[in-house]
């Protein structure tokens, strides 16, 4: 980030995911600059108990029926739940709300002999079933991307800083949050090397590619409280077993 | 909320240590408390009161399965945040809006909250929203209750972006001050 005014736009920014109004590709782009700016997660950790205040003033009466129904569909569904606490809860919603929806097509199954009408509820079926595993695949990365940038942001979280970023340590997690990594010839790609605790050789970790813009957020798929430290370089396209060039970084874990 | 609501209007943060107690009659408790605030924000960003009817059933079964999520706080500023985060994901499931005017959150709700703020009541962000200038409360209850964008903001008021994006932090800054001031007296 060069110059005041970029980065006062970068804290105007900042103001916006406090918010919770920034698209998913802005929200990157700031998530990684916070990264390695603490006048920017100092806004943001300054702004966004503001912002969530804001959700207080919501509150609308509701009519004592909807009232009493809604108390009683929850009471009713967490009953079991307070017994059965090794079932989701969440999956016996839906569990619930399936069973229901399958009595409903038995029904119409039996009652309503118009071919026509059963073409189109397989139909339906079928746009259901593609709807529910895309609703599925999106919420499964949301909770993961949540979970990344919970970690990253994390008061508890330790930061290594590394040319061009900095090794992000939380819990099990590790993350190298880079910018400005300089791009690389056709065939190469940047690899993490992880080594264990005692060991003395590094094992090979993911490789990954930085965006147009450099940047790269990546996790290593190993458990960081094993680990005695990480490094980058980088390797040939696939990645190798070794490192076969000078290390970027080589990033103790205390 | 009216006087009476709030009135009547329990420590949420204290029932959720008996909730994670598994404490039923605290859960309960708590649903009185606290339906009214996530039913609203979920009517007001779905715009169907069945729709919110269901959101606001998770909602509660999500602090039923996972009381641990919240760790301290304003406890309506937290649930208040979780129901709009469940609503923009009922907004992108749905596709009842095309995915680029939906907004992202960055955080888990509760994990930035700030202890200062932990009995804050909707009274007080009431009036510390009503002190702040219309050009910069509008855009700031807009992002966070219509469920868009930055850029869906400027181009529904017509003012731009770059506007917007300055009104939104002023706007939250003085907000913040207002509620530091309102928290401390």
């Amino acid at each position: 980030m060069n110059g005041t005014g970029e980065h006062e736009a970068m804290l105007d920014l900042v103001a916006v995911a406090a918010l919770g109004s920034l698209p998913a590709g802005e929200l990157r782009i700031v998530t990684l600059h916070m990264a390695t700016c603490a006048e920017c997660r100092a806004e943001y950790d300054l702004l966004r108990p503001a912002a969530d205040a804001v959700g207080l003033i919501a509150e609308e009466p509701i009519d004592t029926l909807r009232s009493a129904r809604m108390k009683k569909r929850l009471l009713a569904a967490i009953a079991p739940a307070a017994t059965r606490r090794a079932s989701s809860p969440g999956a016996l919603i839906w569990a619930s709300s399936l069973v229901a929806a399958a009595a409903v097509v038995f029904a119409l199954i039996s009652t309503v002999q118009d071919i026509r009408l059963r073409s189109d509820l397989a139909n339906a079926q079928r746009s259901e079933a593609q709807l529910q595993t895309r609703v599925a695949e999106t919420q499964q990365t949301n909770v993961n991307e949540r979970a990344m940038l919970a970690d990253l942001f994390a008061a508890n979280a330790k930061r290594y800083p590394v040319p061009d970023g900095e090794v992000v340590a939380r819990g099990s997690h590790v993350y190298f949050a880079l910018r400005a990594l300089p791009a690389l010839p056709k065939g190469k790609v940047y690899q993490a090397w992880t080594l264990a605790k005692g060991a003395k050789t590094v094992a090979p970790s993911v490789t990954f590619m930085p965006n147009a813009s450099g940047s790269a957020i990546v996790q290593l798929p190993v458990n960081a409280s094993g680990l005695a430290a990480v490094a980058l370089s980088v390797e040939p396209e696939g990645g190798s077993k070794a490192p076969t060039s000078k290390p970027t970084f080589i990033q103790p874990l205390s | 909320m009216g006087r009476e609501a709030r009135g009547i209007m329990e420590d949420g943060a204290r029932l959720m240590e008996r909730v994670r107690a598994r404490d039923g009659a605290a859960f309960e408790r708590l649903y009185d408390s606290y339906h009214r605030l996530v039913f609203g924000v979920a009517l007001r960003m779905l715009g169907d009161a069945t729709m919110a009817e269901d959101l606001t059933q998770s909602v509660f079964m999500k602090v039923w399965s996972s009381p641990e999520a919240f760790r301290y706080g304003n406890f309506g500023a937290w649930i208040a945040r979780v129901a709009r985060n469940r609503a923009l994901d009922v907004l992108r499931s749905r596709s009842l809006r095309d995915e680029s005017e939906i907004p992202a959150d960055l955080a888990e709700p509760g994990q930035l909250d700030d202890t200062v703020f932990a009995r804050l009541d909707s009274e007080r962000v009431r009036r510390a929203l009503a002190a702040l200038p219309d050009e910069q409360r509008a855009p700031i209850e807009m992002g966070f209750f219509a469920g868009i964008t930055h850029d869906e903001i400027a181009k529904r008021t017509g003012i731009p972006l770059g506007t917007i994006k300055t009104r939104i932090r002023t706007g939250l800054r003085k907000l913040r001050v207002e509620l530091d001031g309102a928290v401390s007296r």
